[in-house]
């Protein structure tokens, strides 16, 4: 409960105002007398004193006494005007919006006639023609313009969770259409039916107190408007008589004041994302030299050709209630010119992490704890290609620690990423040239505009699209050639590396191979490393030189490709490649069984051992660390190196081969 | 942006103003209560109260003149012939001045409050509210704006009032009112436009001030899920500076639902403009409309309704055909 009132202290505080004044109104007449016959005989125009705290009005009435009884009245027209506009919205917006067609083209074109149309005036009106105008009769009068906004909103969400997954699932339950109306979409509907009928409250009082101001309001009753009405009929407010108008408008304001803060906080219950972004927003300045990397972290051999090298590598991600988990764990690996690495893993393995990360572009909640980013320079490849400064040695530079103004420069000129759904990684109101020349631009300063024209068909041409592509709008282009245009962007600048977050996971096989080869090319072409991330193990072997497998944050195996899924080493590697359906032998389909563990609740010791065939009791105390197993051949994994490759898998029999001391029972092992 | 769009958002503007002005038509002749019968009656109250003639034969002269004894089919067709002439009656108080000339008189003077504001509160509102959802915005700058956005939950016309007391009554800063200087004679010179910039600042500084935070608040909403967008991550990620990532691609997208937001909101900031100009007495539709229902000057107030719905249906119909600029997803469908 007390969870809820930290989330949204909007609600609360909106709810004691509101609170505050109808308890205002029902104590204040305790404490004075409050006929309106026994306060008008007070002296008039009196400023406030002892007797009187308010004051009194030019016709001798006790400004506290009609303040309080003013305010009931007020309430009940928003609150009759925000009651009738809900049931016409909650009834035209759930049939218009549920069964469609001329029912739900005739509301829309009333309701947008009805908007063209200033409700003041048409209230204006109706109140001109009314002679006793009542405070009920005043409800109905504003609710009559209130019914437009309930019914588009509860439209628009019938709209959308009609087309949802659990509408359909009723549907194919068998259940008639009125049912699923009344089981699935109306209990959704809640939060926004509450919202809609805070705002129509609001804006019938506001519509109410205009009118009123104006002198239309309800007759024979002290509303907060008619006191103003009053005050300004009596020149009040030249005269400076404050406290006739003065306190009405202050509560006003309150009553207004609690009802936006209360209608906000229903709008963050009914769309909790808009309180996660706040919480986003809290940006904390990236790096400040606190990265420590450990001495003994392995990383590989250093030598002229490494283009990055990535050192124990920690993301850390913390949850609302204080948790923190490592969604990359010590993750260190390192590249050479023209090697393309595929990091394989499963789903929330951390791999796009890794790939923020060594950008440097996480936001909170995540967190780079440790570990850093290692660039080396180019030499021999034409140009002096040192973002940093031409005189630190590249091993010395850590760039996570840079600030942001230097990390920019590294990015799409040091660093390019190629994005995974390219479809909504351009910018949709602006053309394909304009948005390769921004990236040539923040880099290069004072490009010619034919140099940056050349510039741009030859990036183009590189990676097999017309020129006439550049005049066009994303909108305009088909997925593949998205996701060119995006290799395009990414490849312009020539960076010495590439990291591709799965290129062509959205587009159709062929598309894919194709996207691929042109992306193979390129890299080449440049010379540059790249990481290409990805889940289909198949298209990765493909396309890559070496594989680095990733498992709950962590690099369990290292090494060229093909020998890597030839003979895998570690256990995992093993039964991701064993889980490949073959096109020659024909076998059940086999997969891993259990689940990745959660990222808040990881096993001890080595993350795979609850799901590892080959786990022994130094598995559930010991994380294995990274060992070099031959050439270029990395793993982590305890049965190294006493072995030299992945013994016999062991039934659950105690015979298991190899040196193994004893092996423990699959089931048992999951203890968690 | 082809042919058949105009086309078709031209029908629909004219199908609206259609349904709007037969909605104009029937509410009054509707709702029970007679006009001539409380004018007649006001007159009398008016003149003292001796009544030297019958009431019911004048009444009944007043409707014969003013078609109200007409079938109901035919006051119809008469409505829409009047309109088309633009013809809209004569002022029942001012006799015999026409409703048009009133309403011609006072129309500049709320358009150029209108336009004005609007356009300063929209465009200010914005970028505050963008700025708002932006992470590298300095603190001070939510600090400084936290009491413009509470401002914005007062209500226009009655932060007029606030104003007025405060900047007419007790400093005197600015006049309490009108249009212009009383005794100023009004040419077209610097004098008189000073003179009329002088007289505007209050009203278009409470219409301001009461909807930038509604302006603001909106943006923030809609730049905060811009920013969530894979093209910003992508625009990061290019190494592009903060400031054209906060333009060209967080504003330039947000913009396009605001502009959406300030055409369904027209209709509550027009309302909002002519009862902010009904507490200043200045001289637009807003004190004709309140002076027209203090004295239930019945045409004059059904005119100025009129005017009121064809103006909204032209800017809403003008916004429809600035949107394809904006998008080019609409432009090139």
């Amino acid at each position: 409960m007390t969870h809820f009132f930290r989330r949204f202290p909007g609600f609360i505080v909106g709810s004691v105002i509101l609170l505050g004044t109808l308890l205002f109104s029902v104590l204040a007449p305790l404490v004075t007398d409050t006929s309106l016959e026994a306060v008008a005989s007070a002296p008039p125009s009196l400023a406030p004193s002892g007797l009187y705290l308010l004051g009194t009005d030019a016709q001798g009435r006790d400004m506290l006494s009609v303040l309080a009884l003013s305010i009931v009245p007020t309430l009940k027209i928003g609150v009759i005007a925000g009651l009738v506009g809900i049931c016409i919205g909650l009834t035209l917006g759930l049939l218009s919006g549920f069964f469609g067609g001329p029912l739900d083209a005739m509301v829309i074109l009333v309701a947008d006639s009805l908007m063209t149309v200033p409700s003041i005036a048409i209230l204006i009106i109706i109140s001109t023609k009314v002679e006793d105008v009542s405070v009920e009769l005043m409800g109905l009068i504003v609710a009559l313009l209130a019914w437009m906004g309930p019914t588009r909103t509860i439209r628009a969400q019938v709209l959308s969770s009609r087309e949802r997954a659990y509408t359909a699932v009723a549907r194919a339950n068998g259940s008639s259409e009125l049912a699923v109306l009344f089981r699935e979409v109306l209990p959704n509907l809640l939060p926004f039916v509450a919202a809609s009928f805070v705002s129509s409250v609001s804006g019938a009082i506001l519509a109410s107190v205009g009118l009123e101001a104006l002198g239309l309001g309800a007759q024979n009753v002290h509303t907060l408007g008619n006191t103003i009405y009053w005050a300004r009929r009596y020149s009040a407010v030249l005269r400076g008589q404050w406290w006739w108008y003065g306190p009405p408008i202050l509560v006003i304001s309150l009553i207004f004041i609690a009802l936006f803060l209360l209608s906000a906080s229903l709008d963050q219950i009914a769309n909790p994302a808009m309180t996660r972004q706040a919480a986003r927003k809290r940006r904390k300045k990236q790096g400040g030299g606190d990265l420590s990397i450990s001495s003994d972290a392995p990383s590989a051999i250093i030598n002229t050709d490494t283009v990055v090298s990535v050192r124990d590598l920690r993301v850390v991600f913390k949850t609302n209630r204080g948790t923190t988990g490592a969604a990359v764990d010590g993750v260190s690996f390192s590249l050479n010119r023209g090697e393309c690495m595929g990091l394989v893993g499963e789903s929330g393995c951390g791999k796009t992490t890794l790939a923020m990360a060594m950008m440097s572009l996480i936001r909170p909640p995540g967190q780079i704890t440790s570990g850093g980013v290692f660039l080396g320079t180019l030499e021999g490849s034409g140009s002096a290609h040192n973002p940093i400064s031409s005189n630190k040695r590249w091993a010395e530079q850590n760039i996570l620690e840079l600030d942001e103004h230097h990390m920019r420069r590294i990015r799409l000129k040091g660093i390019s990423l190629v994005p995974q759904a390219a479809m909504n990684s351009l910018n949709p109101v602006m053309r394909v040239h304009d948005q390769i020349a921004d990236a040539i631009n923040a880099h290069q300063h004072k490009t010619s505009r034919i140099g940056l024209k050349t510039m741009i068909e030859e990036a183009l041409t590189s990676v097999g699209l017309p020129v006439t592509v550049a005049n066009r709008f994303p909108h305009q282009l088909s997925g593949g050639m998205k996701q060119r245009v995006a290799m395009c962007i990414a490849t312009v600048l020539r960076p010495q590396l590439i990291i591709a977050d799965e290129p062509t996971s959205a587009l159709d096989v062929v598309m894919q191979r194709q996207v691929m080869l042109t992306l193979r090319k390129v890299q080449k072409h440049l010379n540059a490393a790249m990481i290409l991330i990805g889940h289909d193990m198949g298209f990765i072997a493909q396309a890559s030189d070496s594989i680095g497998v990733l498992y709950a944050g962590q690099l369990v195996e290292r090494g060229p490709t093909a020998a890597v899924l030839e003979a895998p080493r570690h256990p995992y590697t093993h039964l991701l490649s064993e889980s490949l359906p073959g096109l020659d032998a024909r076998k059940p389909l086999s997969g891993i069984p259990g689940l990745p563990p959660e990222l808040f609740n990881l096993p001890s010791g080595c993350r795979f051992h609850p799901r590892c065939p080959y786990a022994f009791d130094r598995c559930i105390t010991e994380t294995p660390a990274m060992q070099l197993i031959g050439t270029f051949r990395y793993v982590a994994c305890h049965l190294y190196p006493k072995h030299s490759s992945l013994p016999v898998r062991p039934a659950n029999k105690p015979d298991a081969a190899g040196d193994m001391k004893h092996t423990i029972n699959f089931a048992t092992s999951a203890t968690h | 942006m082809t042919i058949k769009y105009v086309f078709d958002r031209t029908i629909q503007l004219v199908l609206v103003i259609f349904i709007a002005m037969t909605v104009n038509f029937i509410l009054p002749r509707v709702i029970p209560g007679d006009p001539v019968e409380a004018f007649l009656r006001s007159k009398m109250a008016t003149s003292g109260g001796t009544v030297t003639f019958d009431i019911a034969k004048v009444g009944e002269e007043y409707r014969r003149k003013f078609g109200f004894d007409k079938p109901i089919w035919l006051q119809y067709a008469h409505y829409w012939n009047d309109v088309i002439h633009l013809e809209l009656g004569v002022s029942l108080i001012h006799f015999p001045s026409k409703v048009s000339d009133q309403i011609l008189n006072a129309l500049p003077w709320t358009m150029g409050l209108l336009t004005a504001s609007v356009i300063i509160a929209f465009v200010a509102g914005s970028v505050a509210g963008a700025l708002l959802a932006w992470p590298q915005t300095p603190t001070w700058f939510t600090a400084a704006l936290s009491p413009v956005m509470l401002l914005s939950t007062v209500p226009a016309f009655l932060l007029a009032i606030i104003m007025l007391w405060v900047f007419a009554a007790d400093l005197r800063w600015f006049p309490g009112g009108g249009g212009f200087s009383s005794t100023h004679i009004l040419r077209w010179n610097l004098a008189s436009v000073r003179n009329i910039m002088y007289h505007a600042i209050l009203p278009a500084g409470a219409l301001v001030l009461s909807s930038l935070g509604g302006w603001a608040l909106g943006m923030r909403a809609l730049a905060i899920s811009v920013l969530g967008e894979d093209y910003i991550m992508f625009a990061e990620a290019k190494g592009l500076p903060s400031r054209r990532i906060f333009l060209w691609y967080g504003m330039r997208n947000a913009m396009l639902p605001q502009v959406t937001a300030l055409a369904l909101t027209l209709g509550s900031v027009i309302s909002g403009t002519v009862l902010v100009e009904a507490m200043f007495g200045y001289p637009g539709i807003g004190s004709l409309l309140f002076n027209a229902i203090a004295t239930k000057d019945y045409f004059v107030i059904q005119g100025i309704v009129l005017m009121l719905i064809l103006s909204l249906g032209s800017a809403l119909f003008v916004i429809d055909m600035v949107y394809p600029l904006l998008d080019p997803r609409i432009r090139y469908n």
